[in-house]
């Protein structure tokens, strides 16, 4: 059965396919088609030749989700809410992340104010019922939203996690008397206490609803159309795969399911080369993204603020951790009012991009500088079908910064990749130290176009001892999700000091969770349930998320649990307080079925490195020129091994290796670089 | 060759260490116990040099913080001499001679040595939920008449001499102070946050080298003086003057209370000078703090960059001994930071006629919106603090409306308490939060509007209420605009029929009665009459802004049905309005317009009250600066 994967980005569709019969991938890219996505896939399964019919699965990263909130072309939606609450969600958290911006910008609600109506009921914080329902209003409601042309609900109670029976009657009313919009119950999305977290989060999902839902079916009608016979599959936020049906019901579970894809390949990667901590460090035209692996599994925020902190919409569904900083090839280096030079966060982006690019940009980018290092080889980038313009790169850096700080050419494109290096080693040093982990105990697995450029130097920096260059490194994403697990995370608030827990509850809980997202799975056989307990001293905020099993809770095994909290507190924070009484938030459970791995194919094995040339590079020092081979990553052999300086050049990226640096090919085709300094 | 003038390690300095400072705050709001921290975010870390100069600070926090912590450096190193400290030291200090705030701010730091020579300070203050004292919470609150009174005293204490923990003082400590547990957990966490600070500097200074370290460090604080220069450049030169009143300081209501900023430009430098500013007072409101005048400087020029010692060198504080400002020992500061959001807003409000793109109209102005409601739950038999800070309406501001129901100036990134989290904890009932309709003041950029806060307390216990300070001075509006709303507490007892206001500190009430925590709107910005129909009937739609509202306030006439405007009838409402009102400087006869800011710009004194359709000065004269 083959498997593919298609992930949709900015400007290209790319395409992988893997056949494990003759354990063969296929590549296909074709041009994004905005305006209907589904023409960019069905383009790319052409191309690539494959038979249709023979495909069991095909697995898709999108940005459909994200876009649609971003751009703020959603449906129009409306929100229900418990009498009282209306203003909770133009209100939020009342705070201002900028705190000397007089001019900063509150969340802009999805819903407008006319459209979020009040029911009269109330639960209290046990989901006791202090008011019952008004089914009437309800009914009255949905009357008036009928004539709005409402197209998306979404229906947020007070403390509907404890007791959802109200959002449960009201969304059986509002499915009577208005059967076209998409509703969204909010604890169906996000079962956990704090309403304006729970309302943002219900709205996005009922305001992406119908565009994702259009898409999607629009996907399978097209994929159809074709002769595909095969299961299709969404990538989530979580890194893992869940079915069309489910997508369509949790769209705001797919804000990530592009960028995850190169995570998850990542912490494939490592397992398969025995390196099961692994740092994944992406770099593409925009940005840089870093991510830690430990033990083979990525790590995980409870949820993120969707454009931003200061004022973008709460999303919390879990999400793969990710650190983001505004330096990718496409970064613009620039000199600031009072002469220090800086590199991003502006970036030329795909158009106009780098000036070397001939596409009309004329501001000196993280690329240009490459290029002037003689680092990416103007007649070499993407298999030489596209001949950089290195002079004018070269004239942009002179002419942009060089001449202003007085300083020769080489030097300032050095110092624009050096700054570039440090702002990236920044963004990893806050998944890894800043979390009270050892960068030595790790590995760095580099992709995107312009990650194997910097990922050796970073790595010096931070004392990482190997860099892992994973074969084709520009279409790791969609490598990500064929491997990528099918998992949905379910959450329940349950507040109460874990002395005081009941263990009789908490396990009845645990089967309900595994009820619910049962209930979500494509699978049935052969799934993991991983249950974790949100865990704090009484008096904190913020909380751990201790792993458990069904066994420890059935038999009260607390002790044993807090232990557990103390000792992952004392990691994280560098103290605990082992006397300190400690209490659960909320359980949170992931349903997993595992795809089976890939077995990827072995290259033939050599000796020499081969089809090495030689040109003129600047390394470790600017004012030096070293004579540097160049190899082609197509032609190294498995098991073959040498030292930098070197450069391994492929269609879409290029490995930079310094003086001392050491790389072996892997059975599979990995680099593996052992960086000089680090130990 | 000298490496500070590498563009890469300066790039590198100038990014280490604000991380290492946020570094500090987050580990610090995580492990935390006590909301203050973790939701108000009343905290500061930070790194200082041994001249008491700031290396760096987080982001994000309370903003009356800046650049404060280096008076507590200068004054430690005055008493134990650059030779008194050793690796292992850990220093704790609230002392209100030097830090000049309430008691409940506890400052720890830790010295940081490179090879045995004393290099920094790390640092972190926080507010803790009790000092000891009179009373729980805010250090007794306005009415405390000495620091006594505030609590425990804690002068510059070793509290780890190289190491060794002072076992006595520790415990003196947790003995002294009502909730121990919360306390201390705190004290952990910001001695293990400094700690955190020294070993990132260690790293930083093993790789660079201490020379080359400070050599960047002074090239950073030049460039960040620069660019404040470059803004102060900008603006025309000239003395600028504003003035507002508080109703009255609290406790004496017979007197108002004048808040007074006199802003001088020359060139690049500007002096804010304070000294028009009541004298220090017997209610506990006192402060000694530049803060008002940093965050003000630091809003107009740089509001995105991080803090450090360039941001303030190229400006000049003026505050005298004895102002509220620059209360000397032992005058109380139990609420210290009351009123300090407002001396912002007038500070910022002086440059209005220079930097007339820049200055927004004048926000709610208090720190407070504070929900306090506190007591022992019946079926736990524990003590519970019901605890929430709601925002209020900011000024409208040139191109675009103020954002509602926001913190205050000096509050960054400070939450509410959420209303499910509040009855998870607490035995009382939320029955709303909700934006009050016309709170904010009209204009052609609308203010924001303020909040009503609906609290029902199951349970008796004690509310903690703050009058109104603001009825004669609400928060202005600028350039034809509107006050906003003003804010005020509310309380129905079971027995009452309706609503009263109410102003006492520590009330105690039955179960089931209800208070009302309301807070004002922000001002309008420009005239109203000039705010586009659509956008008025826009706000009506949306319940932002009245029908009525529409016509009294904008001269807008909608179509009571379809809430369309009627074209014709809004124009002929308007003329005529503007016939009779116009851009008169001050208008009189109108009861609703007491006073609100007055501007001076050079010689000329002229002042202000807002009130429909009066405006800015026609005939503004410049003073010539000798």
């Amino acid at each position: 059965m083959t498997l593919l994967a298609v992930d949709i980005g900015g400007t290209f569709t790319d395409l992988v396919g893997f056949d494990p019969a003759d354990n063969r991938f296929f590549h296909a890219k074709s041009l994004t088609t905005p305006d209907d996505f589904s023409g960019g896939i069905v383009d790319c399964i052409r191309q690539s030749g494959l038979d249709v019919g023979a495909v069991g699965l095909l697995i898709h990263g999108t940005t459909v989700a994200i876009n649609t909130l971003i751009e703020r072309t959603g449906a129009k939606t409306a929100l229900l809410v418990t009498r009282g609450t209306r203003d909770v969600y133009i209100i939020g958290r009342g705070n201002r992340p900028e705190a000397y911006n007089l001019f900063f910008h509150r969340p802009r609600p999805l819903v407008s104010r006319r459209l979020t109506l009040e029911i009269d009921e109330r639960m209290k914080a046990g989901g006791e019922v202090l008011t019952p329902l008004d089914s009437a209003e309800v009914e009255a409601h949905a009357e008036t939203l009928a004539e709005e042309d409402i197209e998306a609900v979404a229906v947020c109670l007070l403390h509907s996690y404890a007791n959802p029976a109200h959002e449960i009657e009201v969304g059986k009313i509002l499915r009577r008397v208005l059967p076209g919009p998409f509703v969204s119950l909010s604890h169906e999305i996000l079962r956990a206490y704090r309403e304006y977290e729970r309302i943002s989060t219900t709205v996005v999902n009922a305001y992406i609803g119908p565009r994702v839902s259009g898409y999607l079916e629009n996907l399978q009608t097209r994929l159809e159309g074709i002769g595909y016979r095969g299961d299709v599959a969404i990538m989530q936020s979580n890194g893992g795969t869940m079915s069309p049906e489910t997508a369509r019901h949790r769209p705001a579970t797919m804000m990530e399911s592009g960028p995850v894809g190169g995570i998850i390949a990542s912490a494939e990667v490592g397992r398969m080369l025995g390196f099961p901590n692994v740092i994944a460090f992406d770099m593409g035209g925009t940005t840089a993204k870093a991510s830690l692996i430990r033990d083979g599994e990525p790590t995980y925020a409870e949820g993120y603020h969707v454009g931003g902190y200061a004022s973008g919409d709460p999303v919390i569904l879990p999400v793969v951790d990710v650190v983001e900083v505004g330096a990718g090839g496409g970064s613009i280096a620039w000199i600031d009012e009072v002469g220090a030079l800086k590199v991003g966060p502006q970036s030329a982006g795909a158009d106009p991009g780098p000036i070397c690019y001939r596409g009309g940009g004329d501001l000196p980018t993280i690329t240009d500088a490459n290029v002037v290092l003689g680092r990416i080889g103007a007649d070499a980038f993407l298999g030489g079908r596209m001949l950089l313009d290195a002079d004018a790169a070269r004239r942009g850096v002179e002419d942009g910064l060089a001449r202003k700080l007085g300083m020769k050419v080489p030097a300032i494109a050095d110092a624009v990749v050096r700054i570039a290096i440090n702002k990236m080693s920044l963004a990893v040093r806050e998944v890894s130290v800043a979390k009270g982990y050892d960068p030595r105990d790790f590995a760095m697995v580099a992709s995107g176009g312009a990650g194997p450029l910097h990922a050796v130097a970073i790595a010096r920096e931070l004392h990482i001892p190997t860099v892992i260059v994973p074969r084709f490194p520009a279409h790791f994403s969609a490598l990500g999700m064929l491997v990528a697990d099918e998992r949905h995370d379910v959450t329940r608030t349950y507040l109460a000091a874990l002395a005081n827990v009941d263990a009789a509850d908490v396990t009845r809980i645990h089967d309900e969770m595994v009820s619910d997202a049962r209930g979500m799975l494509r699978a049935t056989e052969d799934v993991e349930f991983l249950c974790s307990l949100d865990l704090r001293y009484v008096g904190q905020e913020f909380s751990i998320a201790v792993p458990v099993d069904r066994s420890m809770l059935e038999a009260g095994r607390f002790d044993e649990i807090r232990e557990r909290f103390d000792e992952l507190h004392e990691r994280r924070y560098a103290h605990h307080a082992a006397d300190e009484p400690v209490e659960m938030v909320n359980m949170r459970l992931a349903a997993v079925s595992r795809q089976p791995k890939l077995d990827l194919p072995v290259l033939a094995v050599g000796e020499e490195p081969g089809g090495a040339t030689r040109r003129p590079v600047l390394l470790d020092d600017w004012e030096i020129p070293v004579e540097c081979p160049i190899y082609r990553r197509e032609v190294l052999p498995a098991g073959t091994a040498f030292e930098g300086p070197a450069l391994v050049q492929e269609p879409a990226s290029t490995t930079v290796l310094f003086n001392g640096d050491r790389c072996e090919v892997a059975e599979t085709g990995e680099m593996i670089v052992s960086v000089r300094e680090t130990r | 060759m000298n490496l500070a003038l590498d563009p890469v390690t300066l790039e590198v300095a100038r990014n280490a260490f604000p991380a290492i400072a946020n570094e500090m705050a987050v580990d610090l709001q995580r492990t935390s116990y006590n909301m203050m921290i973790y939701e108000v975010r009343d905290f500061c870390t930070a790194i200082v040099d041994v001249d008491g100069r700031l290396v760096s600070q987080n982001v994000g926090g309370v903003s009356h913080f800046v650049s404060d912590l280096g008076v507590i450096v200068i004054d430690a190193v005055e008493r134990y001499g650059r030779d008194g400290f050793a690796p292992g030291d850990v220093l704790i200090t609230n002392h209100q001679a030097v830090a000049g705030q309430h008691l409940n701010n506890i400052v720890v730091h830790v010295p940081y040595f490179f090879e045995d020579k004393l290099a920094f300070f790390a640092m972190v203050r926080a507010h803790w939920i009790d000092v000891g004292g009179s009373s729980t919470g805010f250090g007794g609150g306005p009415k405390v008449v000495d620091p006594w009174l505030e609590g425990l005293q804690l002068n510059q204490l070793k509290l780890y001499d190289a190491g060794a923990l002072n076992e006595p003082l520790y415990r003196m400590i947790e003995d002294n102070i009502r909730f121990p547990e919360s306390s201390m957990g705190d004290l952990r966490s910001q001695i293990a946050a400094c700690r955190l600070a020294t070993r990132r500097l260690e790293e930083l200074f093993r790789k660079y080298g201490p020379a080359t370290v400070h050599d960047a460090l002074e090239r950073v604080f030049d460039e960040t003086e620069a660019k404040c220069r470059a803004v102060v450049a900008g603006i025309e030169d000239g003395v600028y003057e504003a003035e507002t009143f508080f109703d009255h300081d609290t406790q004496n209501r017979d007197e108002r209370l004048r808040l007074h900023a006199r802003v001088t430009v020359r060139g690049e430098e500007m002096t804010i000078d304070l000294s028009g500013c009541a004298g220090e007072r017997k209610a506990a409101i006192n402060a000694r703090t530049y803060a008002a005048a940093y965050v003000a400087y630091k809003a107009l020029t740089a509001p995105l960059e991080p803090v450090n010692e360039g941001s303030f060198r190229a400006l000049k504080v003026v505050i005298p001994e004895g102002n509220i400002m620059m209360a000397r020992f032992p005058a109380p500061m139990a609420s210290w930071s009351l009123i300090i959001p407002s001396v912002v807003d007038t500070i910022v409000a002086a440059l209005a006629p220079a930097m007339r793109d820049r200055v927004p109209a004048a926000h709610h102005g208090l720190l407070g919106g504070s929900v306090v409601f506190f007591g022992r739950h019946p079926e736990t038999g524990r003590n519970f603090v019901v605890q929430s800070i709601e925002g209020g309406g900011w000024g409208g501001r040139p191109g675009e409306d103020g954002e509602s129901a926001t913190v205050s100036v000096c509050q960054g990134d400070v939450r509410n308490a959420t209303i499910e989290g509040i009855e998870l904890k607490c035995p009382v009932l939320v029955e709303q939060r909700a934006l009050r309709t016309d709170s904010g003041g009209a204009g052609e950029f609308r203010g924001g509007l303020g909040i009503d806060m609906n609290v029902v307390n199951l349970v008796d216990g004690r509310w903690n209420f703050q009058g109104s300070l603001r009825k004669t001075a609400p928060p202005w509006g600028l350039w034809g605009g509107e006050e906003g709303g003003t804010h005020t507490y509310l309380l129905k007892e079971p027995a009452d029929a309706g609503f009263r206001e109410i102003d006492v500190q520590g009330h105690a009430v039955p179960p089931r009665a209800e208070a009302v925590v309301r807070t004002g709107g922000g001002g309008g910005w420009g005239d109203p009459l000039d705010r586009d129909p659509d956008k008025v009937a826009a706000d009506v739609a949306e319940g932002y802004v009245s029908s009525e509202a529409a016509e009294r306030d904008y001269g807008v006439v909608l179509d009571a049905e379809t809430l369309a405007v009627d074209v014709a009838a809004t124009a002929a409402l308007r003329r005529a309005r503007r016939r009779f009102g116009g851009w008169s400087m001050v208008s009189t006869g109108k009861a609703f317009s007491q006073s609100l800011v007055s501007w001076r710009k050079g010689g000329n004194r002229r002042i202000f009250r807002t009130a429909r359709h009066s405006g800015i000065p026609s005939s503004n004269t410049k003073e010539r600066l000798p």
